[in-house]
């Protein structure tokens, strides 16, 4: 299987983009965007559907992480 | 030796004051005899009664600095001597290490034999990737293929040569390779070879990299480390940028590395 060209990473590129945009503006709410999902399930090889879901899961934790949604527990009781 | 200089007249002062240093009370005669002392050993040394015997206080002192002088400059010529000699030892090593070390034998995207002497003269911006990645190596190699469109845009400065070496030579043949590297600079130059040839040039550079599991399709995503790595023309390894650098501070360190750099290979 060829790597994808420069025109082919594009178009994934683009609906991965959309698909993630359509995800920001439902809260992460994958139902509401199965449209782009197959989209972009139809523009990218499978491994790097799993990368970027990787990659997507990574990125909110990150947001979320350095809003100081994690902090280090105030006892040192063992949890 | 500095003793010899100013005992005797030490000395020869403290003789004559010594049986008076008998009678001395405490406090008040023995701060007094001190002045005489002290006073004793000014310049104005003409109207004493007691002739000197050896050299006057200023040409003690002349002496003394004069010797501590050339203690100084045989310090300063030893730290010379040892300084240059540990320039010499470097260039020496870094000489060997031009020749000798991470030496690769690799096919270029067009099928010829390369190895590291090829690129001799040159300034080589080299990254290593895999041509099925998902977004990493397109957006290293876009950023290298800026640094240098940035630098040959610059006259007199020499051309940088691009090199993208693949760490996934089960896939990566000559002619991927080729298709890859047409999409980002006409001087690009992929490398690839046998899976020994790559583990040898991958060592040499210190790039680590780990095929992932194959899925259904048969494909895998290759966890490598990123970055761009930096030859001088002896063929050194000079910098490398991470992922964090942009294209603007790459090409600002390489201008400053060129302007810097002195051959060791003639």
């Amino acid at each position: 299987m060829a790597a994808p060209s420069m025109k082919e990473r594009q178009a994934c590129w683009g609906a991965r983009d959309e698909y993630w945009k359509c995800l920001d503006e439902n809260t992460e709410d994958a139902s509401q965007c199965k449209k782009l999902r197959s989209s972009f399930e139809s523009s990218c090889p499978q491994q790097w559907i799993k990368y970027f879901d990787k990659r997507r899961d990574y990125l909110k934790f990150k947001e979320k992480f350095e809003a100081g949604q994690f902090q280090p527990s105030k006892t040192t009781a063992k949890s | 030796m500095l003793l010899l200089i100013w005992a005797p007249k030490v000395w020869h002062r403290l003789s004559p004051l010594k049986p008076p240093a008998l009678l001395w009370t405490p406090g008040g005669e023995a701060v007094h005899v001190r002045y005489r002392l002290l006073s004793r050993q000014g310049p104005g040394e003409r109207g004493r009664q007691t002739q000197p015997q050896g050299p006057g206080f200023r040409t003690r002192l002349l002496i003394t600095g004069l010797f501590g002088a050339g203690l100084g400059g045989a310090w300063l010529a030893a730290r010379a001597e040892k300084e240059r000699r540990r320039q010499q030892q470097r260039t020496e090593a870094l000489r060997q290490a031009a020749v000798g070390q991470g030496d690769f034998s690799l096919l270029d995207h067009r099928g010829q034999a390369r190895c590291k002497a090829d690129f001799r003269g040159q300034w080589v911006l080299m990254y290593f990737g895999f041509t099925h990645c998902p977004d990493i190596c397109p957006d290293e190699l876009e950023k290298l293929v800026q640094v240098v469109q940035e630098l040959e845009a610059e006259p007199g400065l020499p051309p940088v040569q691009p090199v993208f070496i693949t760490v996934d030579p089960e896939r990566d043949t000559v002619a991927a390779m080729a298709r890859y590297v047409q999409d980002f600079h006409p001087r690009l130059l992929g490398l690839t070879g046998s899976a020994e040839q790559v583990a040898q040039v991958s060592r040499s550079y210190r790039v680590y990299y780990s095929a992932g599991p194959k899925d259904e399709d048969q494909d895998y995503i290759v966890d490598h480390s990123i970055a761009i790595y930096l030859l001088s023309p002896d063929g050194l390894f000079t910098d490398y940028y991470s992922r964090a650098r942009s294209a603007q501070q790459i090409a600002d360190s390489v201008r400053r590395h060129m302007a810097a750099f002195r051959s060791v290979l003639h």
